[in-house]
């Protein structure tokens, strides 16, 4: 009997979970609730937190007490958001859906993400769906990928979207990740889609601060980065219009556990943001917590009562 | 610093050109210092839950973690087979790194405080049953048939006797255990029960210096005052010891303080 006491330490440390378990997924037939109380994620970079203090935000407005959980990545989040620990995620339409992909079909599946928000949208829904998951009508925000040159290469050249850079026969080294060489969004895809000369790629890292000072400095002629980089500016850079569509539709998403805030009145909450809130909004809001160091909450708060949205 | 020339916005967004640039404000936090007392002031609130959250998860988890390491050291003692297997056990979760620790419980406990202090209580066993287990070893064999003589049965002798003398020994384990567990609590930041530590990863991920060094200076400053807090507390309960130390410095008798350090500082 008292041979098994470690063994029942152990057990009563573990039986008082009150983690949800992955076994308890009976709420995806389950018609769509409303909690009072929601819980919205962020996935803890800056641009993740800033939504998710929107979210809050407003559906505190709509009469919803809400607190944030801050967690280290979609592995951690996505399960508590289909358990319903989670209420309320803001998610990227493209990455979300491959990576539900992936997770439903194997790393290997094909990726269902694409430059087609339509599809890209069709898609996600079909896979969330099933996992009790809401996907919410897509706003303006995207956060996506794109290109940047130095802003007096730009005008040299005459250069405003990526198919001038295409027609303008310039040879050009990206400074990138190393994965660029091969992924269709990036030098594949700016060879055959725009006809670019791509003469390199510069490992440099996506956006890091020495990608952007090695275009800036006239070493690499175009950097990878994403539309929401607010320090563009501040390395003389401008974004290259993706005007054939290469990249994916990473448009900003919220994405709500069905049973728990699948109702009309968070959707019509959270869908206040759509017509207002632009890639642009989402670059300087970034800047200021990235740069500025001022406090999501703070900033959120005070972009949303500018646009009306929060009283 | 106002973009400069024709803006050529991506689809999805349009008329950035347009809009007026706020200059940036020109203060500490925007030319991130590592001191900065805006910092202080605009964070104090977050400040104060972050280390208060910290201190509960610190506490709760050493004392569960103390409820199951006594028994568990008893037992070893009392019967030698069992010490061989419940130091192995122990030690092997003490090897289990910590970002795989919190991935392994997290099916048990979701995302929760739970899950933190169940990983730190884990921890902690390796550290608190060694040095329990040491404590009760090191109680002199003479002392223990002594007691016997007087008609001490195995109860009143654990308590009144082995358990006193195990102390200097034991405090050791949990003076250890606990500065241990001060920097662990940091690593529950990757599902967002980190304390201190949650503010240490948001700071680390945007480089912002006078978050990350003052969540660290918070951290380093709860860790010393947990430990001399705990010294107190076992110059308190053991007068014995100073007594002895005092006047005849017993030669035998005396539990030695023979704490078993693992490597404390990880994660």
């Amino acid at each position: 009997m008292r041979r098994a006491l470690p063994a029942l330490a152990l057990l009563a440390l573990t039986a008082c979970s009150t983690g949800p378990s992955l076994e308890h997924r009976g709420q995806v037939t389950a018609p769509p609730g409303d909690s009072h109380r929601l819980t919205i994620g962020s996935a803890g970079f800056t641009e993740s937190d800033l939504l998710a203090q929107m979210y809050a935000q407003l559906l505190n407005q709509a009469g919803y007490k809400t607190s944030i959980l801050t967690v280290a990545n979609r592995e951690l989040y996505e399960p508590a958001l289909e358990s319903g620990q989670i209420d309320v995620v803001p998610e990227y339409a493209a990455t979300f859906a491959d990576w539900l992909n992936a997770k439903t079909h194997g790393a290997d599946a094909r990726p269902v993400g694409s430059p087609d928000l339509d599809a890209t949208m069709k898609a996600l829904r079909a896979l969330a769906a099933p996992r009790g998951l809401t996907v919410l009508p897509p706003g303006r925000a995207v956060d996506q990928n794109a290109f940047a040159v130095s802003a007096s290469y730009a005008r040299q050249h005459h250069l405003e979207t990526l198919s001038d850079l295409g027609a303008s026969k310039l040879r050009v080294r990206i400074a990138a990740g190393d994965e660029c060489v091969q992924r269709p969004y990036c030098e594949p895809g700016l060879k055959k889609v725009y006809g670019i000369d791509v003469i390199g790629v510069d490992p440099k890292g996506v956006g890091t601060t020495q990608a952007k000072r090695a275009v800036q400095e006239g070493r690499d002629q175009m950097v990878l980065t994403t539309t929401t980089d607010a320090t563009l500016d501040q390395f003389g850079l401008v974004l290259l219009a993706d005007d054939k569509h290469l990249q994916n539709a990473d448009y900003v998403v919220p994405v709500v556990n069905r049973s728990r805030a699948g109702s009309e009145r968070v959707a019509k909450a959270l869908g206040k943001l759509n017509d207002v809130l632009t890639t642009e909004d989402l670059a300087r809001l970034n800047q200021q917590v990235d740069s500025w160091r001022r406090l999501p909450a703070d900033v959120t708060r005070t972009w949303l009562k500018d646009k009306g949205l929060l009283k | 610093m106002p973009r400069t020339g024709q803006h050529n916005a991506p689809t999805g967004f349009r008329g950035r050109s347009n809009e007026t640039v706020t200059a940036p404000p020109d203060d500490c936090l925007a030319r991130n210092e590592w001191i900065c007392g805006a910092y202080l002031s605009s964070r104090r609130q977050i400040l104060l839950d972050a280390v208060v959250q910290h201190l509960q998860l610190t506490a709760l988890s050493v004392l569960i973690g103390l409820v199951i390491a006594l028994p568990l050291a008893v037992l070893a003692r009392r019967w030698g087979w069992a010490a061989g297997p419940v130091l192995a056990l122990t030690t092997i979760l003490y090897t289990i790194p910590s970002l795989a620790m919190f991935s392994l419980l997290l099916p048990l406990y979701g995302l929760s405080a739970a899950l933190v202090v169940a990983g730190l209580v884990l921890y902690s066993l390796t550290l608190l049953v060694r040095n329990v287990l040491a404590g009760l070893r090191a109680v002199p064999e003479e002392t223990r048939q002594a007691a016997r003589g007087l008609g001490y049965g195995p109860i009143r002798l654990l308590l009144t006797v082995e358990l006193p003398l195990a102390l200097p020994a034991a405090m050791a384990g949990l003076r250890i255990a606990t500065v241990s567990a001060v920097s662990l609590v940091t690593v529950g930041a990757i599902v967002g029960f980190g304390g201190l530590g949650n503010l240490i990863y948001a700071g680390m991920n945007t480089y912002f210096k006078a978050q990350v060094l003052t969540a660290s200076v918070l951290c380093v400053l709860i860790a010393v005052a947990a430990d001399l807090l705990l010294l107190g507390v076992q110059w308190l309960i053991t007068p014995w010891t100073r007594a002895g130390r005092a006047r005849v410095p017993p030669r035998r008798g005396r539990a030695r303080g023979t704490a078993v350090e693992t490597k404390a500082g990880r994660a």
